[in-house]
């Protein structure tokens, strides 16, 4: 099945980790937030975007449930 | 890799005592810690008279997680530092900043600064921060030799978060000498204050600490009473002065302790950053030559005098439920420290952890800590780092340490208050 991935722009303080993981899936906006490009994440970028839920420093990306 | 020597051997794991700040006054600890990650990687440190006792976290992924939950492992007890007194050193009536600041009131009170730290503040005083490094670096030029600290790795933190606090010039002596009193309270240099029969004693070091923030909180009083009666709207003081959380302006306790943060956690740790950086380059000779052959492997370098320096040496947390940690039961109430300089050395995460590397790839160091209390200030310290090296090397391709640095006295900051460099002078 298809999964999303979310950004918290409560915690996103635009570090940027996520955008190195997983270019392809988090851009780096005006805003100095972290967006999400994609509705459904590619099976094969499911393990960039779990890299960069693991390496941002603020923990404000998640898997949507 | 480091050598544990025998001695260190036999004494251990029990008689590894990480409040003596001494250990990492002699640069001792990624032994000790070399130690405790395979022996006793959640060790109790007992306390005495005048401290808890706490348990120390020495690996990697037992730091993440507590880092992960700060809802269960909260800073309102005290973060450590000097000691592991109830309350950490330093807050006005009552008042706390956002580092001993639990959920959800900590991110609230974060997001009122957080602007001014982000990538794009970071990128609009990239300018003004090489030219800071320059005019800094102008100053040593026509000489072949300084101590590097006093003269250059403390001067540019410091002019950057004076700038950003709209601090003039005239203050920022003032400002460094007070940030030496409260992050290196125990250090007998910066005990000129307190009777000299106190000097090197506990007392001296608390002494010390408590007129550092008396003093430095009185200076922000003064400060914050100029602001009103002078407005202005493009720094950090007169921000929080106009800002809000749940509908109530700061008090101002509140903006005192806020500032006293951000000017002593501006300034103290990129400079040891700056100065250990160097001494990791002049070490490792052949990263060096890679690293001026190859200017364009800078942003990885500085990951790695980022781990390789761990800038800051632990922080505290208090467990608010028991808690198992690699199967040591941890009971509500006891203090937990975490310790950077391990993690960033932990051969489970680390190829090859006592090399330093300056293409490491990847490099998920946690010298900025990580999750709820992440450094606030990360961005400016990498931009910091960088542009420092990018220019020293440039303007002063042969600096090199004639001697041995002089270390900080403490278990909480991985200091460095002097280092003798030589260098060509320019022209």
């Amino acid at each position: 099945m298809a999964r999303q991935v979310e950004v918290d722009h409560n915690r996103c303080e635009g570090h940027g980790k996520c955008v190195l993981a997983a270019p392809e899936v988090f851009e780096h906006r005006e805003d100095d937030l972290s967006h999400v490009l994609v509705d459904d994440v590619p099976e094969a970028l499911v393990t960039k975007v779990d890299r960069a839920i693991r390496v941002c420093p603020r923990q404000a990306i998640a898997w949507r449930d | 890799m480091a050598p544990i020597s025998p001695e260190a051997l036999s004494a251990l794991p029990s008689g590894i005592n990480l409040l003596e700040g001494r250990l990492f006054q002699a640069n001792q600890m990624h032994e000790a810690f070399r130690v405790l990650r395979a022996e006793a990687p959640v060790h109790w440190n007992p306390g005495t008279d005048r401290f808890n006792g706490f348990w120390s976290l020495v690996k990697y992924e037992d730091i993440l997680h507590v880092s992960k939950h700060p809802e269960i492992f909260i800073s309102s007890k005290g973060i450590g530092g000097s000691g592991l007194r109830e309350t950490p050193p330093g807050q006005s009536g009552g008042s706390s900043s956002i580092i001993t600041m639990d959920p959800p009131r900590h991110v609230k009170m974060r997001r009122l600064v957080n602007k001014g730290f982000t990538p794009r503040a970071v990128l609009q005083l990239e300018p003004k921060i090489r030219e800071i490094t320059n005019t800094i670096l102008n100053r040593i030029a026509h000489r072949d030799s300084c101590d590097f600290v006093l003269e250059v790795s403390s001067q540019l933190p410091l002019a950057v978060i004076c700038g950003m606090m709209g601090l003039e010039e005239e203050h920022w002596p003032l400002m460094f000498d007070l940030t030496n009193q409260i992050l290196g309270s125990g250090d007998a240099e910066y005990q000129a204050r307190v009777a000299p029969d106190k000097v090197g004693t506990f007392e001296g070091a608390t002494l010390t600490a408590a007129d550092g923030n008396r003093r430095m909180n009185g200076f922000f009083r003064e400060i914050l009473e100029g602001r009103r009666i002078h407005p202005r709207d493009d720094d950090m003081v007169s921000i929080l002065l106009e800002s809000e959380v749940d509908g109530e302006r700061l008090t101002e306790g509140d903006i005192v302790a806020f500032c006293n943060l951000l000017v002593v956690a501006g300034n103290e740790t990129t400079r040891n950053a700056i100065s250990g950086g160097l001494i990791a380059l002049c070490e490792h000779a052949e990263e060096r030559a890679r690293l001026q052959d190859q200017p364009d492997l800078m942003p990885t370098a500085v990951e790695e005098i980022l781990r390789w320096t761990s800038p800051l040496h632990h922080m505290t947390r208090e467990a608010t439920e028991d808690q198992v940690i690699r199967g040591t039961e941890i009971k509500a109430g006891e203090k937990v420290m975490m310790w950077y300089p391990s993690a960033n050395r932990d051969e489970d995460i680390f190829d090859d952890p006592y090399h330093f590397d300056i293409t490491r790839d990847p490099n998920d160091h946690l010298a900025f800590g990580f999750g709820e209390h992440f450094c606030l200030g990360a961005g400016f310290a990498r931009a910091e780092v960088r542009i420092m090296f990018e220019e020293l090397l440039r303007r002063f391709p042969d600096i090199r340490v004639t001697g041995e640095p002089e270390r900080l006295r403490s278990n909480f900051i991985n200091g460095v208050k002097h280092l003798p460099v030589t260098f060509t002078p320019e022209r």
